[in-house]
């Protein structure tokens, strides 16, 4: 007889070998598809690395191709070590001609990359993108990048462009063809249009050591796109961002959400994030709060590694408080595992999305939704446009309900999203990095060993 | 005793926990107010009520009241920490060192509720007035280590002790106390700045008379008490709460050795001008260490990022109401982006809420007394008529010493409100072609303490840095905020002498080099 973890265990590797053979062969993998070797050369050298991402940080601020140049040309000058490439770069950065020439390459070279990750400039621009996506199999949930919100004007901003986003999405979806896998799960439909928005950006006044302030000031914005939403079948994520607003954040959507207008409608999610050594703690008070707080639509819990590591660990060292995060990758693994066993059980009290990049992780959610006995469009699964569209679609053509987090602003806004999404997926411990560097596929399936 | 563990920052509160906040909540629950202050020379205390510190978010709260030191008495407070001297230079740096970090241990012991105290004494927003009970604890444990070092013989010798040795002689230099060390503290760092000048001076075996801010003597009263308490003689330390004259009087003593001071650029100058003059019957030069005021500029190049600027900008100038020595008062940024900055600056500065010290929301705490607030006001008022007030009206408490944050642009370059230290929640921006016009303008103050700079460009890094004559320049984040042993903190030209709190060779200042040769040739033989 054999055991349940080895049963699932075994199922695991089978799901995981199907979907990697339905990865789509002719683009290769995600990181080659940049095919700017940039990308692999900064993998290589911590150096060349931070003043790739610097470059690409200043490039919207940079007033000319004179200007872009002389960054460009600054920042290599740290590097020790330069590949001849580099040197060939360097030298152009001494004549006006060399520097116009060199910062007209750099400009081009991160507006490409920027196009990877960005579907366009607003949700109107976006719009074909999405309808490709839809026609695909995927749907997706749109994100306004924008600058960070210092004022209550800037909030006032961002929250119109959102309900702008809103009506957009809401007549587009409508007019595209039925997609009966994307629009419907056990405990009923799901709106098409989806929408993601940051706390941080309605409310200049989130503090960490006050949440009660920023949730004042973000509760009148955030309650009035609920209500849009509402009322255009439109879904809103509330998207999770550093540990210094979880409180915030956390408390404040719990709490509109329980408002008696809100019962039944929208459909609303949250998320959360598994590199948080307290992150169970987090979903016992997500779950207790879903179980005393009946809804139509029940919230959706989008389950993530997180995006702040690096952030977390400097201002923990630097305060001299304990590392708030896992500091292993077996660790933040594991921990999304059980926390995926966790979500997947507690259905239909929450809707559950995975939302990662890691075969292993995904392929593990599968088969837990498996051998719970629900069907494949019971769970969602969650990709980044740019980085994760050839996951999507193998998941997608393995009859698995997927969504696409399409990021929309313009270049500005866009640099800090993209260089946070460079960092994480060049880091060494990147699952996409493994993969791009050919570690085979019983490795990349490997169950997190256990935490030390 | 053994080796202390290498020295690390006293972690501040996670503020951001709940948990962590309640504990600051129930310290404010805990703290009976008034303190009483004695005058405490030796085991002597008289009490008084002559001095009373209040709540700057409500003045009829009485925070402490103290006796107000006498010429007399400043002059007993030093000839006993003259007496005692000799005892307490000649105790081990070791046994010295030991009591000092027994004080650190008693401030730890207490630090929710000496944090409430400077909440209420000297109106300390809650992660502030944590932050500064933490760099009190850091003061003792660095300076008990810096001792340890420079004077406890400890292998390898200190950089500054190594002499050249030739065949037949013997050179060695050690450090030996000064003698009687004045105190003079400030208000705006109630606990940490009287804490970080008296450990300097007792780690080294000075004596020390301490006379906190005639605002804080309250705070006063908790660091002489951790120190009593930590194991220093009572006579090494005395407290000597008072006003200006007594300060006056300690700088004339010709037993005072040393004067630590940190405070206002007049006072400074007073003491240093006092300090010159040899009194009759002196047997010493009087050495100042003076930490005074600056005029801090932080400079946006057309690279910087704003998002990042602007919050570390506005922490800079407003956080504690402008009232630390390393507030931001002057924004020099490229013409390109000064309208942006200008406009995103004032809505966030509308943000920002005005109010009691003790409500963790608050950004901007009343003024210390209500002298600072009209002087902030005469120079709003300048502002006002000679440029363009870019903030609006904002809601302010009825009561305590309150000023709205401000934001001014628009000023003549020759302007009393660019030059003159300010010292409150008020703000100018001024546009400049380049970061080199930019640097002419920070060269020509007198004044030199903090400076910041926004900027992507390495090259436009390194010539700030070149160029930069502060103390302490901070690049692409806020100015304020040094730490000890990780940004040793002081300034030059008129900011200060130039030393270092929280810097390794801070402790030089409070002793004097001796150097022993000794023949070691007897009969034309090496012995």
């Amino acid at each position: 007889m054999t055991s349940a973890p080895a049963t699932l265990e075994r199922e695991i590797q089978r799901v995981g070998l199907a979907l990697s053979e339905a990865f789509p062969s002719h683009r290769g993998n995600p990181l080659k598809a940049l095919d700017d070797r940039a990308m692999e050369l900064a993998a290589q050298d911590a150096k060349l690395r931070a003043a790739l991402f610097r470059f690409v940080d200043v490039v919207p601020a940079c007033r000319s191709l004179d200007d872009l140049a002389a960054h460009l040309a600054s920042f290599l000058e740290q590097v020790h070590t330069q590949p001849p490439s580099l040197r060939a770069a360097m030298r152009m950065g001494d004549t006006k001609a060399g520097r116009t020439a060199l910062g007209a390459a750099g400009a081009a070279g991160v507006r490409h990359m920027a196009h990877r990750f960005i579907v366009g400039e607003d949700p109107k621009a976006a719009l074909t993108t999405l309808r490709h996506l839809w026609r695909d199999g995927i749907a997706a949930s749109v994100d306004l990048l924008g600058e960070a919100t210092v004022s209550a004007e800037e909030a006032d901003r961002y929250a119109a462009r959102c309900a702008d986003a809103l009506e957009t999405l809401a007549a587009a979806y409508a007019r595209m063809d039925g997609q009966p896998q994307l629009e419907r799960d056990a405990s009923g439909p799901l709106p098409r249009a989806n929408l993601s928005v940051k706390v941080s950006a309605l409310t200049p006044l989130l503090r960490p050591e006050a949440p009660e302030r920023g949730q004042r000031d973000a509760a009148p914005r955030l309650r009035a796109l609920l209500r849009q939403a509402k009322e255009l079948d439109a879904h809103l994520h509330i998207d999770m961002e550093s540990l210094d607003s979880r409180e915030a954040v956390l408390e404040l959507v719990l709490d509109l959400l329980a408002e008696p207008e809100f019962a039944d409608g929208p459909s609303a999610g949250v998320v959360l994030q598994a590199y948080l050594r307290d992150s169970p703690q987090t979903l016992d008070t997500i779950l207790d709060w879903a179980q005393r707080t009946p809804r139509a639509q029940p919230l959706v819990v989008r389950l993530v590694k997180g995006a702040y590591w690096d952030h977390e660990v400097v201002e923990a060292r630097q305060h001299g408080w304990s590392v708030p995060v896992f500091e292993r990758k077996a660790d933040y693994d594991a921990n999304f595992e059980a926390l995926t066993a966790r979500l997947l059980a507690a259905r239909p009290l929450v809707r559950v999305a995975i939302a990662s990049h890691n075969l292993r992780s995904v392929a593990h959610a599968i088969a837990c939704n498996r051998m719970l006995g629900a069907n494949a469009g019971d769970v969602e699964f969650q990709v980044l446009r740019g980085l994760g569209d050839d996951l999507g679609q193998a998941l997608a053509a393995n009859g698995l309900r997927v969504r696409a987090y399409c990021p929309v602003g313009d270049l500005v806004a866009g640099m800090a999203y993209l260089v946070r999404r460079l960092l994480e997926n060049t880091a060494n411990e990147s699952f996409l990095a493994d993969q791009a560097h050919g570690v085979p596929l019983e490795q990349l399936l490997a169950a997190p060993e256990a935490p030390a | 005793m053994s080796t202390p563990a290498p020295f690390a920052n006293e972690p501040v509160l996670e503020l951001r926990r709940a948990t962590e906040r309640s504990k600051l909540a129930v310290g404010l629950g805990e703290l009976r107010l008034p303190l009483k202050v004695p005058v405490w020379i030796g085991r002597e205390r008289r009490f008084g009520e002559e001095l009373v510190s209040t709540d700057p978010g409500r003045p009829e709260r009485v925070v402490a009241v103290a006796a107000r030191a006498t010429r007399e008495e400043a002059g007993a407070a030093v000839a006993s920490a003259r007496a005692a001297f000799p005892s307490w230079a000649a105790t081990p740096v070791a046994e010295r060192a030991a009591a000092l970090l027994r004080a650190a241990a008693w401030m730890r012991e207490r630090r929710a509720s000496l944090a409430a105290l400077a909440v209420r004494e000297c109106a300390k927003p809650w992660s502030e007035a944590d932050a500064d009970v933490c760099e009190a604890i850091d003061f003792l444990e660095f300076y008990a280590r810096g001792a340890l070092e420079l004077q406890g013989g400890a292998s390898p010798v200190p950089a500054g002790a190594q002499l050249l040795q030739v065949p037949g002689e013997r050179n060695a230099l050690r450090y030996a106390p000064r003698g009687v060390c004045a105190v003079i503290a400030p208000w705006n760092f109630p606990l940490a700045i009287p804490t970080g000048m008296t450990a300097a001076a007792l780690a080294t075996g000075n004596t020390v008379v301490l006379k906190p801010a005639e605002q804080a003597p309250g705070c006063g009263l908790r660091v002489v008490e951790a120190l009593r308490a930590g194991g220093v003689p009572a006579d090494a330390i005395a407290l000597l709460p008072g006003e200006g004259d007594a300060g006056a009087a300690l700088a004339r003593n010709p037993d005072v050795a040393t004067i630590a001071f940190t405070g206002s650029g007049a006072v400074g100058l007073e003491l240093l001008r006092a300090a010159a003059e040899v009194a009759p019957g002196a047997r010493q030069l009087t050495r100042v260490v003076a930490e005074m005021g600056g005029k801090n500029c932080i400079v946006v190049d057309s690279d910087a990022d704003l998002d990042e600027a602007i919050p570390a900008i506005v922490d800079s100038a407003f956080h504690y109401a402008g009232q630390k020595c390393s507030a931001a008062s002057r924004v020099l940024v490229h013409e390109a982006l000064h309208d942006g900055l200008v406009e995103r600056l004032a809505g966030a500065v509308a943000g920002l809420q005005v109010g009691p010290a003790d409500d963790f929301a608050t950004d901007v705490p009343p003024l210390i007394e209500r002298a600072a607030q009209e002087r902030v006001e005469r120079y709003a008022a300048i502002a006002a008529e000679t440029g363009e007030i870019v903030t609006g009206a904002h809601d302010v408490p009825a009561e305590g010493w309150y000023v709205a944050p401000i934001v001014a642009t628009g000023l003549p370059q020759d302007s009393r409100v660019l030059r003159e230290e300010i010292f409150g929640p008020l703000l100018t921006v001024e546009p400049v072609g380049d970061v080199d016009e930019a640097m002419d303008r920070i060269d020509a103050l007198p004044v030199a303490l903090t400076g910041g700079l926004f900027s992507r460009n390495p090259r436009t890094v390194q010539r700030v840095i070149d160029r930069s004559p502060v103390g302490n320049l901070y690049i692409n984040r806020s100015t304020t905020g040094a730490m000890v042993g990780r940004q040793p903190f002081g300034g030059n030209r008129l900011s200060g002498t130039g030393t270092k709190a929280g810097g390794h060779d801070y402790l030089l200042h409070f002793v004097e080099p001796r150097v022993v040769t000794e023949n070691t040739v007897r009969h034309g033989l090496v012995v």
